[in-house]
């Protein structure tokens, strides 16, 4: 009697373990789209300060960039030619100098062409 | 009379300069269009070991320069950019092996052998050499790339192997038979005539 309830005890903290575990190493992705975002900074200001102080403290994090559309690519979106946000799905159907706010993940400072970039970017109504 | 005929040589300097100015804007510009040029190129890498997890990751949003008189090329990876299926891998990819806050790009700067941009519907297989830098650390290469004309683009590709001890990335024993010791790189640009 004592053995079987011993082994019940095993088997449901096994079970408890695994849950647990494999929701730890197969834990799902940020979805940055409902993030709410730690910043709203303008396209410029924003290349401003990784060109000043590096910004280290920004990447990976979401944020929202505004700006006015500058050039528009396959999947990307660049604003005052100084942030380029890469979409997983482009399907804005926004124009060159048309205003926009895009929200994503900030990825860092790309020196060969002076831009700052975000990905994972959605358009923020 | 002496002052007017300054003023009148002044102003024929004034559009020599101009005309000078002028013409080398139009040189510069034509310069300026024997780039070619990315910010949407592709690296892939892999390093899987067979029966354990894959560990492998896609980065969409590579940077790539290639000044075609010159043959001079440059590209630029964001670590960060660089996503895996596995959340937690990319995590511990990012945190603990490329330590991706400090080091948050990967840059390779090089130039390709007997480029000609003239040639390139016959010779399509070069050898770029340049110096990686990743991980704060510096390594020279020669990279066997094919370089093909795709419409008014130029699309290079690349497939080489890198070892992560060459950038000073130290792996875990724990995790270190679940990781293979070569990582099979591969490489798209398709560069843009700017």
């Amino acid at each position: 009697m004592k053995k079987q309830r011993l082994i019940v005890i095993i088997v449901v903290f096994l079970a408890i373990v695994g849950f647990f575990g494999y929701n730890y190493v197969y834990q799902d992705h940020r979805d940055i789209k409902t993030e709410t975002s730690t910043l709203e900074i303008t396209a410029p200001y924003l290349l401003e300060r990784f060109k000043t102080n590096n910004a280290e403290e920004l990447l990976n994090k979401t944020i929202t960039v505004t700006g006015k559309i500058s050039d528009v690519e396959e999947n990307g979106i660049t604003l005052n030619g100084s942030v380029y946000a890469s979409f997983d799905n482009l399907t804005s159907e926004d124009k060159v100098g048309d205003k926009i706010k895009i929200k994503g993940r900030c990825i860092g400072y790309d020196e060969l062409f002076d831009i700052v970039k975000i990905d994972q970017s959605t358009v923020v109504k | 009379m002496e002052s007017r005929r300054f003023i009148g040589k002044l102003k024929h300097m004034k559009t020599k300069i101009a005309f000078t100015i002028i013409c080398f804007a139009f040189i510069v510009t034509a310069i300026g269009q024997e780039k070619y040029a990315t910010k949407t190129g592709q690296i892939k890498f892999e390093a899987s070991v067979p029966s354990f997890e894959e560990v492998k990751a896609k980065n969409n949003d590579v940077s790539a320069v290639l000044d075609a008189a010159t043959g001079k090329f440059a590209a630029l990876a964001l670590i960060k950019g660089f996503r895996f299926k596995v959340a937690l891998m990319e995590e511990h990819f990012n945190e603990n092996y490329v330590e991706s806050s400090k080091y948050p790009r990967a840059t390779f700067k090089g130039s390709i052998q007997d480029f000609n941009l003239a040639n390139i519907a016959e010779k399509t297989e070069y050898v770029i050499s340049g110096t990686f830098n990743m991980h704060g650390t510096d390594k020279t290469m020669d990279v066997p790339a094919t370089i093909s004309v795709d419409g008014d683009a130029l699309l290079l590709t690349a497939k080489f192997v890198m070892q992560p001890e060459d950038f000073n990335i130290k792996i875990p024993s724990i995790v270190s038979n679940k990781i293979a010791e070569d990582v099979d790189v591969s490489v798209e640009f398709r560069l843009q005539k700017q």
